[in-house]
C-alpha cells in the first residue's frame, strides 16, 4: 500500500512537473495547488529561510494526505492507521527539529525549556513542565494522526456492520450515515495531513528561531 | 489492537522509511524543481504583466492629456482665426459699401451735371435761334416797302417758319 501512494504522488507531481506550460492543464493545476499550499504553510510558520526544509515538508504532506485518501478506498488499507507508522514520522520530525536547533543555536537551544521572562525562583518548576511539553510533542502528533484515522474506520466498520445486520429493512440507516461519514473521513484526511504538516513546521520553525 | 501488535513494528518501520526515502528523493530530484519553476515563472510572468500593464496606462494617461493640452490650443487657435475671419469679412464689407455709395454719389453728381449742362444748352439754342428768327424777319422787313398786305403776308411766313422750325 505504501508503494501505491509513493506511485500515486511520484506520478501526479512528476507528470505535472514535466508539463512546465504556463496555462496549466488540470493535473499541473491540482500539482500545482498543492506544491503552492505546502509553500504557504512554510511561508507562514518558519519564514522564507524554511524553504530549505521544502521538499522534505511537502514529502511528508503528501504522503501522509494521499495515505489518508487512499485508505479510504473500499478494500484497501490505511497506512497512517499504525501507531508505528506516524510514530516514526512524528518522531522522526521531533529529532529533525532537534538537531536543527542544536546546528543553530548549539547548547542555547536549550532555552526553550525556558519561556522568556520566567524568574529565577520559578526555573525548577518551568523546566520539568518544558519537558515533558516537548516529550509530548511527538506523541501527540503521533496519537492525532493515527487516532484520526484509526477512528474514522471502526465508525465505518460499525455502521457497515450494522448495515448488513440490518438488512434491508432498517440497514438503509446506517448505511445513510456512512455515506455522510465518507464526507467527513474525506475532509478529515485532508484536515490531519494539513495539521501534521503545519505542526511539523511550527516545530522546525520553533527550533530555527528561539524566542 | 492488530496497531499494536509490534510483530509488525520493524517491518512497517523498514517499509516506511524505504518508500518515504524513495519518495522524498524522486520528489526532491525530479518533481519539485520544475513545478516550483513553473510557479516562479508564472509568478514573475504575471508581476511583470501587471507591471507593464500599469506602465501602459501611465502612457496612456499621459498621451490623453498630452492631447487634451494640443487640442485645447487647437481650439484657441481656431477662436483666434474665427474672430480674425469675422473682423476681416467685417471690414471688407465696409469698404465695400463706402465704395459704392461713394460710386452711386458720384454717378448721381454726374449725372445731374449733365442734365444741367443739357438744359443750359437747349435754352442757349432756344435763345441764338430767337434771335436768327428776328434777325431774319428783320432782313425782310428793312429790304422792300412794305404795303398792307405784304406786311401781313411776311407777318404770316414767319410765323409759319417759326413754326416750322420749331417743329423740327
Amino acid at each position: 500500500m505504501m508503494w501505491v501512494v509513493v506511485g500515486l504522488v511520484a506520478f501526479i507531481l512528476l507528470k505535472a512537473g514535466g508539463a512546465r506550460a504556463l496555462v496549466p492543464s488540470k493535473l499541473q493545476s491540482l500539482a500545482e495547488l498543492l506544491v503552492d499550499f505546502i509553500r504557504g504553510i512554510i511561508h507562514d510558520t518558519m519564514g522564507a529561510s524554511g524553504m530549505r526544509y521544502f521538499p522534505l515538508i511537502s514529502a511528508l504532506f503528501l504522503f501522509i494526505l494521499f495515505s489518508n485518501l487512499v485508505g479510504l478506498i473500499p478494500g484497501s488499507y490505511t497506512i497512517t492507521s499504525q501507531i508505528i507508522v506516524t510514530g516514526v514520522f512524528a518522531v522522526g520530525v521531533y529529532l529533525l527539529s532537534l538537531i536543527v536547533g542544536f546546528q543553530l543555536h548549539g547548547a542555547k537551544f536549550l532555552g526553550i525549556l525556558v519561556p522568556p521572562g520566567t524568574p529565577g525562583w520559578l526555573l525548577p518548576l518551568m523546566i520539568p513542565i518544558e519537558l515533558i511539553s516537548q516529550i509530548a510533542r511527538p506523541i501527540s502528533l503521533a496519537v492525532r494522526l493515527f487516532a484520526n484515522m484509526t477512528a474514522g474506520h471502526v465508525i465505518l466498520g460499525v455502521l457497515f456492520g450494522l448495515t448488513i445486520a440490518g438488512g434491508l429493512l432498517i440497514g438503509w440507516l446506517p448505511f445513510s450515515f456512512t455515506i455522510a461519514l465518507y464526507g467527513l473521513e474525506v475532509g478529515i484526511a485532508f484536515i490531519q495531513a494539513y495539521i501534521f504538516t503545519v505542526l511539523t513546521c511550527v516545530y522546525i520553525g520553533d527550533a530555527m528561531h528561539l524566542h | 489492537m492488530p496497531q499494536f501488535d509490534s510483530h509488525f513494528f520493524s517491518s512497517l518501520i523498514f517499509w516506511e522509511l524505504l518508500s518515504f526515502g524513495i519518495l522524498l528523493w524522486v520528489l526532491y530530484k525530479y518533481a519539485l524543481p520544475p513545478i516550483l519553476e513553473t510557479l516562479e515563472t508564472r509568478e514573475r510572468k504575471i508581476r511583470e504583466s501587471l507591471d507593464q500593464a500599469e506602465q501602459n496606462r501611465l502612457a496612456a494617461e499621459r498621451k490623453l492629456k498630452e492631447y487634451d493640452a494640443k487640442l485645447q490650443v487647437a481650439a484657441k487657435e481656431v477662436e483666434t482665426i474665427l474672430a480674425e475671419a469675422k473682423q476681416q469679412a467685417q471690414r471688407l464689407l465696409d469698404e465695400n459699401e463706402q465704395r459704392l455709395r461713394a460710386e452711386s454719389q458720384r454717378i448721381k453728381e454726374e449725372t445731374t451735371q449733365d442734365i444741367e449742362r443739357e438744359r443750359r444748352k437747349a435754352i442757349q439754342d432756344i435763345k441764338t435761334q430767337s434771335a436768327e428768327l428776328a434777325l431774319m424777319i428783320a432782313e425782310k422787313v428793312i429790304g422792300r416797302s412794305l404795303s398792307d398786305d405784304d406786311h401781313r403776308r411776311y407777318a404770316e411766313e414767319a410765323l409759319a417758319a417759326v413754326a416750322a422750325q420749331s417743329k423740327n
